[in-house]
């Protein structure tokens, strides 16, 4: 390949290739690739998060600097990146506690959730009784939006904090619940005569084939959870305020400060990322395919 | 009530002085579909001894795993019974070891756990390490000691089955049913399973009675001691008992040119060709 394009641009040029140094070039040749394809990705991310701050400079401008353009919103992100654990009392709370107050809140109604979630979801797919039974009332709650429990969970918790994990828990029940549902329900028959076969107990069936089969559908099912509680915290914590990312965006909202807005923006969709990957990479870890 | 179990005693008596492995009387099986009934074996009454190794062969659709099943106990008579061990089939049992037609391995426990879980399912009283020689003795037995750690993924369909068999094996059944054991398999690996079943059934001085469903008549010959040929579908039902007289140990090349073979084999290819020939 490399002999005929240098033929191409030195006209009348001989070259006599050793094997040896061909197969050199060639995997040289292969290694460049290698290191390009590797590269590539991240140049191309480079070029979109740069036109996309372009494309923001340009609308900020537009609207006459009423929306902060990159340049000085990136300097408060990195303030705010730079000392994120202060605590100045109870309107004034680095982003880090802030992140914190949240995760703390979807870890505690997302856990919750898994709890309930799995061996009902468990049983709805093992059970087509169960599955008529219940079915109905999954669907209906389902399309609610977990705001809409808000009161539901001050009514109960008399308290706002308590209120806010309530809804995350409503939340991150049903993808959960339905994708471990499905995915005991779709256990094969292979399987399941195996166990008649050879006599498996209700436990050796159930941690032997049910979990272990489901097992990915269930991983997906939290991913989603997840997923949705993330979106859903925000908003919660708008409403019951005090503590929390949710509030950090509202309270800089009320102090006019878009570019702590806009940061937590930033802030919020890196961390949902982060959880979004976890979960991906645990799915991946418990294929068995 | 009285009457049933009276006649359940007298059953049981004689399958125990007859020295029957497995007993089918009088049974019909049928299945509820959208359209209708559909019966799929009808009236059928085979009589097995034990120790024996009968095939069942037939064309597709002929009910030939039914049977199987019946026996198993994952599917019930709708009339007649299924007598294994002095008692009428009601549930599959630990009495019976059940080789599946596509292995029916969990994928996700290695070759060692999938024989593991049936001999601590089976053996729930033994220790630990006696149900772990158990595995080990059988997985020698099929030559996969090496690769008990492996995954079913990252072994040939050759292996799988081996291991299938193994763990069929393990729980020491007294009768071994396998459907289509051998269908997806190549010929070499599949000459060299036949001489594997058999070298296991004899190394256990001959007492487990072998049902094996099948379509392949070379191996329903050279593996049995009683070939059963079913009609067509639907309401299939037993056509002839070919009895296969040929002493063992059978030595499958010289087996294959000797005229006992081949006078069974036209007949086979005779009455399946022809006289149940598929519609």
């Amino acid at each position: 390949m490399k002999t005929m394009a240098l033929k191409k641009f030195i006209p009348g040029l001989t070259v006599t290739v050793s094997d040896a140094s061909k197969e050199a070039s060639d995997t040289s040749v292969v290694f460049l690739k290698k290191v390009w394809s590797m590269i590539a990705p991240v140049l191309l991310a480079f070029v979109g998060i740069g036109l996309f701050l372009l494309f923001w400079e340009g609308i900020s401008v537009f609207l006459k600097r009423e929306l902060p353009g990159p340049a000085s919103t990136l300097t408060v992100l990195y303030d705010m990146l730079v000392n994120p654990f202060y605590d100045n009392g109870p309107n004034d709370k680095g982003i880090g506690l802030q992140l914190g107050y949240s995760m703390i809140r979807v870890a505690k109604g997302f856990g919750l959730a898994t709890i309930f979630a799995v061996p009902i979801g468990m049983l709805l797919g093992a059970s087509k009784l169960f599955y008529k039974m219940f079915d109905p009332i999954v669907q209906i709650l389902k399309p609610v939006s977990p705001l809409a429990w808000f009161p539901i969970g001050l009514v109960a918790f008399q308290n706002s904090t308590a209120a806010t994990t309530f809804i995350i828990f409503i939340t991150s029940l049903w993808p959960t619940l339905i994708n471990t549902a499905v995915g005991v329900a779709s256990i094969p028959d292979d399987y399941k005569n195996v166990s008649k076969a050879f006599g498996f107990s209700l436990s050796k069936y159930v941690f032997k084939i049910m979990i272990p089969y489901a097992l990915p559908h269930i991983i997906t099912g939290l991913r989603l959870s997840i997923g949705v509680a993330w979106l859903v915290i925000v908003a919660g914590e708008m409403l019951s305020g005090g503590t929390g990312i949710g509030f950090f965006v509202w309270d800089s909202w009320n102090a006019l400060s878009l570019e702590r807005v806009i940061s937590a923006i930033i802030i919020i969709g890196v961390v949902g990322l982060i959880l979004d990957r976890t979960f991906l990479s645990l799915a991946k870890l418990v294929s068995y395919k | 009530m009285e009457d049933i179990t009276d006649k359940l005693d007298i059953n049981n008596t004689n399958v125990y002085h007859s020295g029957l492995g497995i007993q089918i009387r009088d049974m019909t099986i049928s299945f509820p579909t959208p359209e209708g009934t559909y019966v799929a074996v009808k009236n059928i009454n085979l009589n097995i001894k034990k120790g024996e190794i009968v095939s069942v062969i037939g064309h597709s659709g002929c009910g030939k795993s039914t049977i199987l099943n019946a026996i198993a106990g994952m599917v019930k008579p709708s009339k007649g019974e299924v007598i294994v061990n002095y008692k009428t089939i009601i549930a599959p049992g630990p009495d019976r070891g059940i080789v599946f037609q596509n292995y029916s391995l969990l994928p996700w426990l290695t070759v060692q756990k999938n024989i593991y879980e049936a001999v601590d399912s089976v053996f729930e009283s033994k220790s630990k390490v006696e149900k772990n020689d158990i595995v080990d003795y059988y997985l020698n037995k099929v030559g996969l000691y090496a690769h008990k750690n492996k995954l079913p993924q990252q072994i040939s369909g050759g292996m799988k089955q081996r291991t299938a068999i193994a763990r069929a094996f393990s729980i020491n059944p007294s009768i071994l049913l396998l459907d289509e054991p051998f269908g997806a398999l190549d010929a070499l690996t599949k000459a060299s399973l036949h001489e594997e079943l058999i070298q296991l059934w004899s190394s256990d001085q001959e007492k487990k009675t072998i049902l094996m469903v099948t379509h392949d008549i070379e191996e329903a010959i050279y593996l049995s001691d009683k070939i059963v040929v079913m009609t067509n579908g639907p309401a299939a039902s037993i056509g002839e008992i070919i009895e296969v007289h040929i002493p063992r140990p059978r030595e499958k090349k010289s087996f294959v040119a000797s005229p006992e073979y081949k006078a069974i084999r036209d007949k086979l290819l005779y009455l399946l060709m022809d006289a149940y020939a598929a519609a």
